[in-house]
């Protein structure tokens, strides 16, 4: 067993560099996360869609599986849309872990008045926002883009012939698509985090945002006649962006999910710009609030 | 003893409201006493201190570097213990140091055996794995202090530290911040509205009031300064208080033979007893009045609420 002195002494070793200083904060923060038996077993949970894709990606490219599972598809099956698929049903999966986690690692802080700890260490407030939000972003890039683009590079090993100069952009809108998925979406938990302290109030705020907005838009659209209250409707702005980049039209016959392209993608973007810039001001703007604790 | 903390005309405003009033001083010793009523501005003075409020003029330094442009410098050199309940109720208070060490820059492992010293040190080495949502209030000032200290920084600001505690975790508290003080590696800030508590710890008094410096006193000096005023046991001797009034001393009695007197610069004692063996009076006893903390603070108190002379300098006691 250690044994301790019981004396004060001053500390002269060495400091970890000034920049890495919010990587504490995503270490524990994701530590913290996966104490949680529930939440690791949801995370496992969200890779079982890759698996999926990826076992289906193998059979597009093999007779012999299609012959085993009695199925016949064309190679062109892979494409922008089964690439969009892929991530649609990973950003629900990745809602779902950061509705769940995101909240509780803010309104912990909060509950407990410990910002003012955080903050009275050489770290800024907006690295502590970056730093809780790194651990959002960690999560969710490790269930949508990173393997969105090894399904990318997997397809490509299996296709060959040049197929992945041809759709060098789909990496690109891959990677861009979930950033600004990942982006909002934490920003949005972080956000609703710090006004109601209570993390499952939270979490219900989040589901509240996603699901009661697109309905008070669509009344809102109904009620003025116009299209425009479908800017409330969050996970549609996000599909109009993603099929935009992903090179999805209107003219497009195969495009039959609802909600597509219902407001023009410019509106789109600066719905999704907004929600973002709202949120994180909202979450400085408290943060400076809360440096200061009063008793 | 170099300033460890400078202010010059240090103005803070809240609102529409200003908080602090243009102090001036130099803070030098190695425990420093922040007194002062309500709403005097002592927890607005410490977070400024800590760059968390920014002021509207004047500038306030630590260590001779200008806190708004030094931030982060000084941050890294400054342990905080907050007023306020202050720490994340689900973590082990080990768990919970070494994390705040971290922040501050230390490396993991170096942070985790920091915190471990930190939890001996303030005498929770052994709830060091409890949650801290299980401790106690006493337990939890100790362990905010614990927090404060585990990264070795250059100066201490303790908000309150004995607030809410019981007599024998007070003594406990005020021990600990004793020896920080004692080894001369660390510089302590105490903000507190108990008087004892300051007196027992403090070298240097910053007493503020409505914002602006009503003291700042080297408090053995300022004792010092009462050795000329004595208390006096004598037996009856007539002329005796009329031969110490003619040497110019100021003389009061108060029957029974205590006398009081305020020995003026150039009376040495030596003149007193030479002039009790010419009235051949006994002086039974003899005492010099040290001046408390109190009677600083009140007489602080005092001065303050008179007009202040045009010219005069604040902060003058």
């Amino acid at each position: 067993m250690a044994v301790y002195k019981r004396t004060y002494k001053a500390y002269r070793g060495p400091l970890t560099p000034a920049w890495s200083r919010f990587t504490v904060l995503s270490r524990y923060g994701l530590k913290n996360l996966f104490d949680s038996r529930p939440f690791t077993a949801f995370t496992v949970l969200c890779f079982v869609p890759f698996m999926g894709w990826l076992i289906a990606t193998y059979v597009v490219h093999s007779t012999t599986a299609q012959l085993a599972f009695g199925i016949r598809l064309g190679a062109g099956v892979v494409g922008n849309m089964w690439f969009l698929g892929f991530l649609v049903t990973e950003a629900w999966m990745g809602f779902i872990l950061a509705a769940w986690g995101g909240p509780g690692m803010i309104t912990k802080d909060f509950a407990n008045h410990s910002v003012q700890l955080y903050l009275s260490r050489p770290l800024s407030r907006v690295e502590y926002l970056f730093g809780k939000a790194s651990v959002l972003f960690v999560l969710l890039s490790c269930i949508s883009w990173v393997p969105g683009l090894i399904l990318f590079f997997v397809q490509a090993g299996l296709e060959g012939h040049g197929w992945i100069w041809d759709n060098l952009w789909l990496a690109g809108a891959i990677f861009l698509s979930c950033l600004i998925g990942i982006a909002m979406v934490s920003l949005l938990s972080m956000a609703v985090a710090v006004w109601v302290k209570w993390r499952i109030a939270a979490t219900a705020l989040m589901f509240a945002v996603f699901f009661l907005f697109p309905a008070l838009g669509a009344v809102i659209s109904l009620i003025l006649r116009t299209r425009w209250g479908h800017l409330l409707n969050f996970p549609v702005m996000i599909m109009i962006i993603w099929g935009h980049l992903f090179r999805i039209t209107p003219a497009r016959p195969d495009v039959t999910q609802p909600g597509f392209f219902i407001v023009p993608v410019w509106a789109a973007w600066a719905s999704a710009l907004s929600v973002c810039a709202i949120c994180f001001w909202l979450l400085h703007r408290k943060l400076k609030a809360r440096e200061v604790e009063r008793s | 003893m170099a300033a460890i903390i400078e202010m010059q005309n240090l103005t803070v405003r809240l609102g529409n409201r200003i908080i602090l009033d243009r102090l001036n001083g130099a803070l030098s010793g190695h425990c420093i006493g922040l007194l002062g009523p309500n709403g005097s501005g002592k927890s607005t003075l410490i977070n400024t201190l800590l760059g968390f409020y920014e002021p509207i003029g004047g500038e306030a330094r630590i260590f001779g570097k200008e806190v708004q442009h030094h931030l982060r410098e000084l941050r890294a050199m400054i342990g905080f213990m907050p007023e306020s309940d202050a720490f994340i109720a689900d973590m082990s208070g080990v768990r919970f140091v070494r994390y705040m060490a971290e922040l501050s820059g230390l490396p993991g492992a170096e942070a985790m055996e920091r915190a471990h010293e930190a939890f001996f040190y303030v005498g929770l080495g052994e709830a060091r794995y409890r949650k801290l949502g299980t401790y106690s209030l006493g337990m939890k000032q100790l362990a905010k202090l614990a927090q404060a200290i585990a990264h070795g920084p250059r100066l201490v600001l303790l908000d309150e530290p004995t607030n809410g505690l019981d007599p024998e975790a007070r003594q406990r508290m005020l021990q600990l911040v004793r020896d920080i003080r004692d080894t001369g590696e660390v510089c302590v800030l105490i903000s507190s509205h108990l008087l004892r508590d300051v007196e027992e710890c403090c070298d240097q008094v910053l007493i503020l009031k409505e914002g602006r410096i009503a003291a700042l006193c080297n408090l053995e000096e300022e004792r010092k300064a009462n050795l000329k005023f004595l208390e006096l046991e004598v037996t009856q001797g007539n002329g005796f208080i009329d031969s110490v009034r003619a040497l110019g001393c100021e003389c009061a009695t108060f029957g029974a033979g205590r006398v009081r007197v305020v020995l003026p610069d150039n009376i040495d004692l030596r003149q007193i007893y030479r002039v009790a063996a010419q009235h051949e009076v006994q002086i039974r006893r003899m005492n010099y009045r040290r001046d408390t903390l109190e009677d600083i603070f009140l007489k602080a108190m005092a001065d303050h609420q008179q007009p202040t002379p045009a010219g005069s300098k604040n902060g003058g006691l």
